[in-house]
Parts: C-alpha cells; sequence; structure tokens
C-alpha cells in the first residue's frame, strides 16, 4: 500500500523525522486558511511517479496567483492517478540535497540503506549510490556508517545519521517495503528537512498495524473494481486484454497457463490465482469474477490440487453452470479427489480435459468461435 | 537424494490446526517419519497417533529429530522458527504464506548465523520420492528417479513433475523454494546440494518473473554445474509493474522480465523448455546423454 505524500510526512514527523510545515487543501479557496508565507509549493498529491516532470508541483508568489495554479492542480491527472489533494508549503532556499532509503533486498535477504550526496534524482539512473546492507539486531552506529561513506563529516554526518536511524526504526516498526526521503534538504540556515517522502507498507503485515486499519480501501486507487474485488474475496486478479478468462490455482500454474494461451495463439482476458486450497464459495467467487469481464469469451480453468480438493472445485463448477448454462467452459482439473470430481462433472455434461496442453488448445479454439454459439 | 530420506525424522509446528492436522496425516501416509507434533498448551495430547509437545525443545529431545516443518498462521511464523532455531533444528521447512518480508529477514539472519537451512516461507515443501514428503506437496504424481528439482512455484512444480512422471522421468527429490522475495534456500543452495548427489543425473530449475535469483543461478550454473540443467520460466507474457500472485513474482523497472532470465540460461548454455511438456522432452533427452557418457 502506497501512501500519498502528506501521509508519509505525518508519520515521518511522529518519528522524530522534520519535515517543512506544510497545509492541506482539497479546494483552491482554502489557500486563504493558509498562512505559511509566499512564496508557497503546491505540490499535487497523487499515487504515480512522474510527479515534477509532469507539472505537478507549482510555485505561487500570492494568493492570487495560488488560486489559479491551485484550481488547475486540483483537476490533475497523472499516468491515470487522479490528484486527492494539495500539499502547501514554504518554497525553501535549498543549500544541498541528499538521498535517503530503507527496503528490503531480496538478493541479500535483508534490509539495506540507499543513499546518496546527490538529492532529488532517480536513484535507479544516478551512479554515485551507496548501498548498505543493515544488520540485524539494529544498532545506531549503522546511521554513522552510512553518513561517512556518502562523504559526510561534522555536524550534519551527526544529524544524517539521527535521521537514518529513526528512518530504519520507523520502517521496521510499521513494517514498510520502502520509507524513502527523496530529498533530503539542507536549508540555507542548516536545517535538515524531508522535503519529499515515499512509504510504502508491506500489505502482507497490515493486519497487525491497527493505525492502519482501512486505509487499503481508500488506497486501492490503481486497481480495477474487479481487481478490488478479488482482493477482498482473497484471490489475487490481474486484468489483460484478452477474451479468454483464466482461473488457475497457484502463482507459477496459472503464469505457465497464461503463458501456454499465448504460445497457441490465444489472448487471455485475466490472470486470476484462486490460490492454495480454495474451497467451493471462493472457487465459485472466482468464476463469477472472471465471467463478470466484459471482453471475456471463454473461460479456462487449469486446477492442480495440491491443497486444493477437486470436487471442491467441481462443486463451485456445478454451482457456476447452473447460474450461466451459456458461459463457454474449458476444465482441466488433476490431483486430490480427482475421481469424485470427475463423476460429479460427468452428471453435468462437463466434459474435462487431463492434457493441460489440449485444454488451452480447446481453449484458444473456443475464443475464436463468434460468441453466441454453443459451448 | 538431497536434505530428505528415509531416515529423516519430522515434527511439525502447529500440528493440531487445520492445515497442520490435514497435512500431517497425508505426510504420515505417505510414509514420512513423523515423529512430533509441537501446539502450547496442548503437550501429553495425541495427533493421528503422534505425540504433541508444548515446545520444539521437548519434541526434538523425545525424539531426536531435527527437521521442523511450521504450519502456524502468519505472524507466529517468525517466533516458531526462531523457536525451532533455538531447540537445534537442522532443516527448517516453513510453508506459511503472507508472512511480512521483515518477519522473513529476521529469521535468515538467524538461520545464516546458526548454519541452519531454511526452505520457505510460502512453499509447498520438498520430497525425496518414495521416502519422504515434507509439505503440501501431492506425493502421488512424484516417482522415484534421477530429476533434481529446485521451483519458485508450487502448483507448477507438480505440472511439471507430472509431466516428468508420465514420461517415465522419476525425480531425485524436488525442493519448492516459495515465491516470497525473503526466503531461505534459493537456487544456488539447492543446486550446490545437486551438484554433488550422485543419484541427481539431470537438473530442472524451474523460475518465474521478478527479481534476479535466475539471472544468478544462471551463473552459477556455467562455473559449478557439469551436470545437465533444463530451465523453465514462468510469465513470459506477464505485464510490468503487476504482482502476478507471488508476492515476489513482479517485474520492476525493466527488472525481472522472463526475457532477461532466458537469455541468461541461454548464454550460460543451459536449455530453456517452453512448455512444462517441453521441460519433460529436454530431460528425457539429457539422461540419454548423461546414459552415453
Amino acid at each position: 500500500m502506497n501512501l500519498y505524500e502528506w501521509e508519509a510526512k505525518k508519520i515521518f514527523q511522529e518519528h522524530g523525522i522534520p519535515v517543512p510545515p506544510s497545509h492541506r487543501i482539497t479546494k483552491p479557496e482554502e489557500l486563504r486558511k493558509v498562512h505559511l508565507g509566499y512564496p508557497l509549493t503546491l505540490k499535487v498529491q497523487v499515487q504515480s511517479g512522474g510527479r515534477g516532470k509532469a507539472g505537478g508541483i507549482q510555485f505561487a508568489q500570492d494568493l492570487k496567483d495560488g488560486e489559479t495554479k491551485a484550481k488547475d492542480l486540483l483537476k490533475m491527472v497523472i499516468n491515470g492517478s487522479k490528484t486527492e489533494s494539495l500539499l502547501i508549503e514554504p518554497r525553501l532556499k535549498i543549500a544541498r540535497e541528499i538521498y535517503l532509503s530503507v527496503t528490503l533486498d531480496r538478493s541479500r535477504g535483508c534490509a539495506i540503506f540507499i543513499a546518496s550526496a546527490e538529492g532529488g534524482i532517480e536513484i535507479e539512473s544516478s551512479t554515485n549510490v551507496v548501498t548498505m546492507p543493515i544488520p540485524y539486531p539494529y544498532h545506531d552506529y549503522v546511521g554513522r556508517d552510512l553518513a561517512k561513506q556518502i562523504g559526510l563529516t561534522g555536524n550534519l554526518l551527526n544529524k544524517f545519521a539521527d535521521l537514518a536511524n529513526r528512518l530504519y526504526k520507523l520502517f521496521e516498526s510499521k513494517d514498510l517495503e520502502l520509507a524513502e526521503i527523496n530529498p533530503l534538504i539542507v536549508t540555507d540556515g542548516d536545517e535538515v528537512l524531508a522535503l519529499d517522502g515515499k512509504i510504502t507498507i508491506c500489505d502482507d503485515a497490515l493486519g497487525r498495524h491497527k493505525c492502519f486499519a482501512g486505509w487499503q480501501e481508500t488506497h486501492m486507487l490503481d486497481l480495477s473494481d474487479r481487481e478490488k474485488r478479488s482482493k477482498r474475496a482473497g484471490l489475487n486478479l490481474v486484468e489483460l486484454d484478452g477474451n479468454i478468462g483464466i482461473l488457475c490455482n497457484g502463482a507459477g500454474l496459472t503464469m505457465a497457463t497464461m503463458d501456454l494461451v499465448k504460445a497457441f495463439g490465444g489472448q487471455p482476458g485475466n490472470f486470476l490465482d484462486a490460490g492454495g486450497g480454495s474451497d467451493t464459495e471462493k472457487t465459485l467467487e472466482a468464476l463469477e469474477i472472471v465471467h463478470d469481464n466484459p471482453k471475456c469469451d471463454v473461460i479456462l480453468v487449469n486446477i492442480l490440487g495440491g491443497i486444493t480438493a477437486c470436487d471442491e472445485v467441481a462443486q463451485a463448477l456445478v454451482a457456476f453452470m447452473k447460474r450461466h448454462p451459456e458461459r463457454k467452459l474449458i476444465v482441466r482439473l488433476r490431483g486430490n479427489n480427482q475421481d469424485v470430481a470427475e463423476k460429479m462433472l460427468a452428471e453435468s455434461g462437463l466434459k474435462l480435459y487431463p492434457e493441460l496442453e489440449a485444454a488451452v488448445k480447446q481453449a484458444v479454439e473456443q475464443s475464436k468461435v463468434p460468441a453466441g454459439a454453443k459451448r | 537424494m538431497i536434505l530428505i530420506n528415509k531416515d529423516t525424522k519430522v515434527i511439525v509446528q502447529g500440528a493440531t490446526g487445520k492445515m497442520g492436522s490435514a497435512h500431517t496425516k497425508r505426510m504420515i501416509a505417505y510414509g514420512t517419519k513423523v515423529v512430533g507434533g509441537v501446539t502450547p498448551g496442548k503437550g501429553g495430547t495425541k495427533i493421528e497417533g503422534i505425540p504433541v509437545f508444548d515446545t520444539v525443545k521437548e519434541a526434538f529431545q523425545a525424539t531426536g529429530a531435527t527437521t521442523s516443518v511450521i504450519f502456524v498462521p502468519p505472524f507466529l511464523a517468525l517466533d516458531a522458527g526462531s523457536e525451532a532455531l533455538d531447540a537445534g533444528a537442522e532443516l527448517i521447512v516453513l510453508i506459511t504464506e503472507g508472512i511480512p518480508p521483515q518477519d522473513a529477514a529476521k529469521l535468515v539472519a538467524q538461520v545464516k548465523a546458526k548454519g541452519a537451512k531454511l526452505i520457505g516461507p510460502n512453499c509447498p515443501g520438498v520430497i525425496t520420492p518414495g521416502e519422504c514428503l515434507i509439505g503440501i506437496l501431492p506425493g502421488s504424481i512424484f516417482k522415484s528417479g534421477p530429476v533434481g528439482m529446485v521451483s519458485r512455484s508450487g502448483t507448477l512444480t507438480y505440472e511439471i513433475a507430472l509431466a516428468l512422471t508420465e514420461s517415465g522421468l522419476g525425480q531425485s527429490t524436488c525442493v519448492g523454494v516459495g515465491g516470497d522475495p525473503i526466503k531461505g534456500m534459493g537456487y544456488e543452495e539447492a543446486l550446490s546440494l545437486f551438484k554433488d548427489d550422485a543419484k541427481t543425473e539431470v537438473i530442472v530449475l524451474i523460475g518465474e518473473i521478478g527479481g534476479t535469483a535466475e539471472e544468478e543461478a544462471a551463473a552459477y550454473i556455467k562455473a559449478n554445474v557439469k551436470k545437465p540443467v533444463v530451465a523453465y520460466i514462468a510469465g513470459q507474457t506477464a505485464p510490468p509493474g503487476k504482482r502476478m500472485g507471488h508476492a515476489g513474482a513482479i517485474i520492476s523497472g525493466g527488472k525481472g522480465t522472463a526475457q532477461s532470465k532466458i537469455e541468461a540460461f541461454e548464454k550460460a548454455g543451459i536449455k530453456v523448455a517452453k512448455t512444462p511438456s517441453e521441460v519433460a522432452k529436454f530431460v528425457a533427452e539429457a539422461t540419454k546423454q548423461v546414459a552415453r557418457a
């Protein structure tokens, strides 16, 4: 779950990471209530990168200028992401910019600091970057080591080390995937502030952080309605452009099935991984979600039962066919309780494909038959 | 065979839970030496005919086991894994899905410090067909033979094992290392065991999009593994920026594409199958070459 800049900064502040004074507005006229002095910085709050390049950060010389700009900014959509609000801050005089983030490194299997003596940069394309594995358990000397490694000295070394330590503790205590300050600025008055911040909270950990209860509903902005519905049901759905709805159990098998569809000349309409151990109810909801895609012409079900029981899946299929007898359905089902499932489905008149490739070929063929033709 | 065999004694953490008890039963039915269960507060009782203990330490001391399989809920997994390690576990198989990655990282740090082995989290487990099954794999589709398998996916492993078994190609050991970004054993550790295992003649590596583990494995194989390796990568048609089911299956910032992984394998002289059935075909060719050599 990605947070807005204003939310990230609020959390920074709670963890002792200084941020500029700010005010958040959702209407241009609210700018009148902002008493931070001019010139001001107006920043759109969106869940998308590339905000600066898209013109989502503007400066205002006075109230009139500010209201005009706020009106346009509030209507902005960046990469499909709508502006939620504007964050208003005084325009600061920057003496120096630094980059600092904490994230998890898959290859090393541990948390890492990423830092650079140059901030406000695109970290992926920058060369002057230090990556430092973070030891567990943590010690405060690690922050000083990092400051030293990016070449800081004197007072700034200590100030930066303190912030790095606080950022790591925030990262750990709130189960973050990413805590980023870009840029961390030194003002002309020698103040060190987080000028922009990004926080990504690990979805799997949300359940143990009551402070984020209910946030997911308001932060699933890049998901379609069906993707949200899947998330609520504990299913993994990714929307695709084609007309073959795919429902499998297990991420790897779903991807492999999708690849086979494409290799045989078909177009996957979605990726739906029902996960391990899905029961009748969950499988039925999965079928309904795939069915509800208006682009879907045929549903391909590929279940290899490890912890998923084939008879539970078969029950869902029987119920689904009763509801939607017109829907073209190609099913491959193998594994636990396969014989019971086969019997149930034979009674309902559904042909089963024991071989994956035969099932995929049939689904691709069916996807090319005009809609309305019988299953 | 690697990691486990007919003599491996296993305890089950979370043995009295829904998942734990169902799979304890299935592991015993397969022939695995499940010698105890651990559920705090249920010590002294029995499940599926085996004794239940309150702590891992007691379970290990009473049974002589040094392997634990964990079926506890995600937020309890770090504690369960730490308990097993401190009790002297040499091998931990962590089945649980949805463990916060920072917990996984903390467990991995302890595993490394103790020199133990961790398979998972979010994995189907490990099987040495005909001898020992630890986890949730469906035992019936595996058969004993010369093919070693290592995979990030559960059901895709079953698919490919099925294709191998139906082509008459049995497996020495199959290791499902799991689909999470932060995990214990990776490809390299599994490959290092397979390369020295007398029973394993051919190795199958099943990968998927996300991360750079396959690229690293390709380099490791080129430098260290003389046995033939057949690779398969899932997610060749996955769109970038979307998490494809597994927490670790995501193409981000142009990194982690199937294309990059396939190229890395091909550069290292490793055959990459386009479909699960092609894996079986390539393995059959490789076993013939091994037989001729």
